[in-house]
């Protein structure tokens, strides 16, 4: 196990692509302490901002505010990174397997483009979360990414396969041009959500505002959300509609594509509020 | 444009300015090697190469000698149809970026630029990827004049490498106009005109009639059918009729044409109606690969480079290049809006469209070219068919219609496949097995020797290209070496040659850019009557949108203009 | 998303016979588009002029560019997505949300209607404005309306074109992306280019304080940004190049006074559909151009030590 404590917050953003279990496991605590680091322009050592104790090995911790710090766990296929303090962006883009915990905030791009692997992030997280970059033609292909506070836009865009959870709410976009997989929604979103979905399930934990090319189908208690269900208490989080409730109302959409992409909205007990 | 400093003038990509004051002042002797100088009868004979002020000259004394006992020695490739440079070329950059993401970035050094590689490279990559394959002169073969200032702007941040272009000119409506009236004279000045405006080299020709009747959404298939907005204009009669300027005007360069119907299972008839429109003219046919199909539809599409290869060969007022096609990601960018509509329609990949006023237009869409698809697979046997079938190895040229079937720097990979057999045997085994009776390439057994190879990606195309310093080793010739290892593993012996001499300067040693020379802009100047510009401005005036003052491509914009003669006087 | 079919505006000029503009006011900001391009010009075949035209303009609100429109549609404000996304599905023939119509300030006769049109248009083209690109929804908002003129194209010529703000801002796109690959937001510190919008983007960089220091040329960002990204340029050294003393320059380390480009200095501008332009100064400036001073800073980078960037040898060698 390696641990890695900040010395100091950098002044412009630190990119440590170098931070994933696969590049440290096998090195001895000098050489770790040698890696490559860039600070803006300027190549540095790992330990001109970090302390660093420990031999390698499958985990590796991080202590300290880290929110300017980018690329932790790119491309890691095995072991475990825990964040105590804030990550920066694109933690675990590319990421294959292994699992990495932030108790704190994340920056954007959280396990974008990933194929295997669990994110779990304790506090916030930014926007395009499982997302493809630009011009990619699919985003996340597999694995759980898993957020306990808000997030931001473009969650799960162009995502393929795999499971998203946000708990908090969401802004604009979620979904958007999502090709497969399941994102669940359980604090809601702003707009636009589901924009030019092709395929893939979306689930929101109360009703959201909906775009004119989504069409209602039936209210219905889909049996695949047991599955889910299951699944999600394993890792601590709980769907809204219990079962034997009437269940959630079923959109397809989206109409502009047209995709078949589906929606499902938990209602709400209050009266009002509802698209139908 | 005045306000350039020359001394902190950076276009040639140098972050040392003295290294340029150096350029063209080596004194070289490349010792020992086995030369391929088709050109000149030479075929793998030891012998010494000397280069003296940028030029190949019968002996030296003193200067750097370069041991090269072992090695190939061949003249600098020539690349006879690309797209690197331009509007088209810069609106694909656009729209790919995950191809720039995923490409082996070049990082800047003291001696070059930092950049991007891929399908669509950045322009100083472009000049790196050439230079560190060998090649040396490239041809830009789609220009429209509207945008031909920015093509030049591009070409001249191209470092190391030669450059050529020509102008577009089948879809051009002031000239369909005076076709359709009957005044190929007058459609000769203005044609000669335009060439100069454009300051090209050459003239080409993209989908005759096709891309004017793009833009109201239409086509042009039938060769002999009037194109849509006219009576008397057909494909055919442009055809002829550029052709015959071209000659007329003495071009060093054929008129390069991609014929109608690309693309389009069982367009091979209409690439046989159009030799046979040919047929006393010189002429360039461009890519032959996608003009060689037969079948009915996408599920019978079969090849007929057989018929293709056999009336080609019977022509000998043809030259051609094979457009061939390799498996893996690229992105088509082609004048031929039309298909590129199509191609979108059938894969709902990204699509880029501009139709330029008046003159032209670019479509784009990036694409995949899969083993298992079997149409693909046609594609891919048809260009190496086209290069076995084909007899004369002095008239087929080895391209990709870059980026179209594959990016350039993958040329390595034909050169093996063209002279391995078991190589190629074993590709294709990779095929849909539905493909191989579609195809001839099994039965092909020919292997391309060394010798044919220097001639199909130098001396050949040089020479289509009326550049008679290009192409060959002897003396008075530019001093455009690659020197090669001599090893089995061709693809890797033609990706990383040892070292690469342009201009006389070693620009490549060892794999490394040893420093970054500028290139020079061939140009031409057809003769025309002056008057011709008062039939034009009005014309101008009317149909375009900007001052016809400001149409003209500046010289000063031009990177070492190289002023080239045509033939004859009209 | 990517890709866009467009067109130089002599084709609109030639054979333009439905012209839409959305989320822009060309007649004050454009003052010469409908009379040089668009509207009044008689065309190739077009050659009524005016009046083989329809004009339909989209905004929140009636600006001066109404009075020349055929037809106004008032779309509530930020609900242009929404329209966009109709759009798309009424000329596919799919279902939309009846009510959902409603809360864009338009009826769905009204966006019927449209839709008819501009499939039945002979060439349609679709020009967009700041007042579409810089609304919620942003970049999303342009790929909406890109996407119907793509897609338009099943049914009939249909092209699409952005209304580009003052200065060459296409000038420096076209360049960018030939030397880099990339039209904006290119960030060359690991020694090759890398783009990321909105992590490399000016405003939030800004934003985030991500950069030490600036250099800025041909904008005004003191102006136009938020106050955050605003504060952050004054915290660090910043160095502004510009004709005038500018907000930007009131709060740099250093303001170079420069010759005001096309007008005492020489270059290219690319306008907005990307057709190169030269510039011919008409005067003589004191002061020298960009391109000079730029030079002469680069000189004095070049007497420093080198900066020759490595790719580091990992499993994956580039962070992006």
């Amino acid at each position: 196990m390696t641990t890695l404590t900040l010395k100091e917050s950098p002044n412009v953003p630190l990119e440590a692509e170098c931070l994933s279990p696969d590049v440290i496991a096998p090195l001895r605590r000098d050489e770790i302490a040698a890696l490559p680091v860039f600070l803006g322009k300027r190549q540095h050592r790992l330990e001109d901002f970090f302390t660093v104790e420990g031999d390698g090995g499958d985990e590796l911790e991080i202590h300290g505010d880290v929110g300017r710090v980018k690329w932790i766990g790119r491309g890691m296929t095995r072991g475990k990174i825990t964040l105590r303090g804030n990550a920066g962006m694109h933690l675990g883009a590319y990421m294959k397997g292994g699992s990495i915990e932030v108790r704190g905030n994340a920056g954007d791009w959280v396990g974008a483009e990933m194929k295997g692997g669990l994110i779990r992030i304790v506090g916030d997280a930014g926007g395009q979360i499982g997302a493809a970059y630009r011009g990619s033609l699919a985003g996340m292909n597999g694995g759980t990414i898993l957020v306990e506070g808000s997030a931001g836009i473009e969650i799960g865009m162009r995502m393929r396969r795999g499971v998203i959870a946000i708990k908090g709410p969401v802004r604009d976009f979620a979904g958007l041009q999502m090709k497969g997989g399941t994102l669940f929604l359980l604090g809601g979103a702003e707009l636009r959500t589901g924009a030019w979905m092709i395929r893939g399930t979306i689930v929101s934990g109360k009703p959201i505002p909906l775009l004119p090319t989504f069409a209602y189908d039936c209210t219905y208690q889909p049996a695949f959300l047991r599955l889910y269900t299951r699944y999600l208490h394993t890792l601590g989080l709980s769907l809204p509609c219990p079962p034997g409730d009437g269940g959630y109302r079923r959109y397809s959409g989206d109409a502009a594509v047209p995709g078949k992409g589906e929606l499902l909205v938990c209602p709400t007990q209050a009266p009002t509020s509802e698209q139908e | 444009m005045g306000s350039v400093h020359p001394e902190f003038a950076v276009s040639d990509g140098a972050v040392n300015a003295e290294e340029r004051k150096l350029q063209g002042s080596s004194v070289l002797r490349i010792k020992g090697g086995k030369v391929y100088d088709p050109a000149n009868n030479i075929n793998g004979e030891i012998r010494d190469i000397c280069i003296s002020d940028g030029g190949i000259v019968a002996d030296v004394e003193g200067g750097r000698t370069i041991d090269a006992t072992g090695m190939i020695v061949f003249p600098g490739g020539v690349d006879v149809h690309t797209h690197v440079a331009g509007a088209a070329l810069n609106f694909a950059r656009a729209m790919i970026p995950e191809d720039h993401r995923r490409s082996a970035p070049f990082v800047r050094t003291e001696r070059h630029r930092g950049g991007i590689g891929g399908s669509t490279p950045t322009t100083y990559v472009t000049g790196y990827l050439y230079a560190g394959m060998g090649w040396t002169t490239v041809n830009e073969a789609a220009v429209p004049i509207l945008s031909a200032r920015h093509t030049h702007e591009e070409l001249r941040d191209t470092p190391i490498v030669d450059k050529s272009c020509c102008v577009l000119m089948a879809n051009n409506e002031i000239l369909l106009d005076l076709l359709e009236a009957g005044e190929i004279e007058r459609a000769r000045h203005v044609a000669a005109w335009q060439i100069w405006a454009a300051k090209a080299y050459g003239v080409k020709a993209v989908n005759p009639g096709g891309v004017a009747a793009w833009k109201w959404g239409k086509d042009a298939k039938g060769l002999f059918e009037p194109v849509p907005g006219y009576n008397k204009v057909t494909p055919a009669k442009i055809i002829a009729a550029l052709a015959g300027i071209v000659d007329d005007l003495g071009l060093p360069h054929p008129l390069h044409l991609h014929c109608n119907n690309l693309g389009a299972p069982g367009n091979y008839t209409t690439t046989l109606e159009t030799m046979k429109v040919l047929e006393g003219n010189r002429a360039h046919l461009a890519h032959l690969q996608y003009h060689a199909y037969g079948g009915d539809d996408w599920f019978t599409m079969r090849s007929q480079s057989v018929a293709i290869a056999e009336h080609f060969n019977a022509n000998p007022n043809l030259t051609t290049d094979a457009g061939a096609v390799l498996f893996g990601n690229t992105v088509t960018i082609t004048a031929d809006g039309p298909w590129q509509h199509l191609l979108y329609k059938l894969t709902g990949r990204k699509w880029g469209n501009l139709d330029v006023e008046n003159e032209t237009g670019c479509g784009i869409v990036p694409y995949v070219y899969k083993e298992k698809n079997l149409v693909n697979a046609v594609q891919w046997a048809v260009g190496l068919e086209l290069l076995l079938l084909i007899n004369d190895p002095w008239r087929v040229y080895l391209t990709t219609d870059h980026p179209n079937g594959a990016a350039f720097w993958r040329y390595p990979e034909i050169i093996q496949l063209l002279m391995d057999l078991d190589f190629r045997r074993e590709q294709l085994k990779a095929l849909a097995p539905k493909a191989l009776k579609r195809i001839v390439l099994p039965e092909l057994d020919r292997q391309y020797t060394l010798s044919e190879i220097a001639i199909i990606t130098s001396a050949g195309p040089a020479r289509a290209l009326g550049l008679p310093q290009k192409g060959h080793l002897g003396v008075g010739a530019d001093a455009d070496v690659a020197i090669f290892n001599d090893t089995k593993d061709i693809a890797r012996m033609f990706s990383y040659p040892r070292y690469v001499i342009k201009s006389g300067e070693v620009v490549i040693e060892e794999g490394e850019i040893r420093k970054t020379v500028e290139g020079r802009d061939f140009v031409v100047r057809p003769t025309y009557d002056e008057k011709v510009e008062d039939y034009i401005r009005p014309l101008f005036q009317q149909y375009y949108t900007m001052s016809f003052d400001n149409y003209p491509v500046e010289m000063e914009r031009l990177e070492r203009p190289d002023l080239r003669p045509c033939k004859s006087g009209v | 998303m990517g890709g866009k079919v467009t067109c130089t505006l002599g084709e609109v000029k030639n054979r333009a016979d439905l012209i839409v503009y959305w989320g822009g006011n060309p007649a004050e900001c454009h003052p010469r588009h409908f009379t040089k391009y668009t509207l009044t010009q008689k065309g190739k075949f077009v050659p009524k002029g005016r009046k083989d035209r329809t004009m339909v303009l989209v905004d929140i609100r009636e600006t001066p560019s109404a009075k020349a429109a055929d037809i106004f549609l008032q779309v509530r404000p930020s609900k242009d997505f929404e329209v966009l996304s109709i759009l798309r599905a009424l000329i596919k023939g799919q279902r939309v949300n009846v009510e959902a119509v409603a809360e864009t300030g338009l009826t769905l006769e009204q966006l019927q209607d449209f839709a008819d049109r501009m499939k039945k248009a002979r060439f349609g083209v679709l020009f967009f404005g700041m007042g579409l690109s810089m609304t919620r929804g942003k970049h999303m908002n342009s790929a909406a309306l890109l996407s119907l003129a793509a897609e338009l194209n099943a049914f009939t010529k249909f092209v699409a074109m952005p209304m580009r703000g003052h200065g060459n801002v296409t000038g420096g796109d076209v360049i960018m992306r030939w030397t880099t690959g990339y039209p904006f937001g290119v960030n060359l510190s690991r020694g090759y280019p890398r783009f990321n919008p909105g992590e490399f983007s000016t405003v939030d960089l800004l934003l985030r304080g991500d950069n030490d220091a600036a250099l800025i040329l041909g904008a005004d960002p003191g102006a136009t940004m938020p106050q955050p990204a605003i504060d952050h340029l004054a915290r660090i050294p910043t160095i502004t190049l510009d004709p005038k003393v500018t907000h930007t320059s009131r709060l740099s380390r250093v303001h170079i006074t420069t010759a005001a480009t096309g007008i005492s200095a020489p270059g290219t501008v690319y306008r907005m559909d990307e057709i190169p332009l030269p510039l011919r100064p008409a005067l003589k400036s004191p002061y020298p151009t960009d391109e000079e001073v730029v030079r002469r800073i680069y000189q004095a980078v070049a007497k420093k030590p080198a900066w020759v960037p490595s790719i580091p040898n990992l499993p994956f060698q580039t962070a992006q």
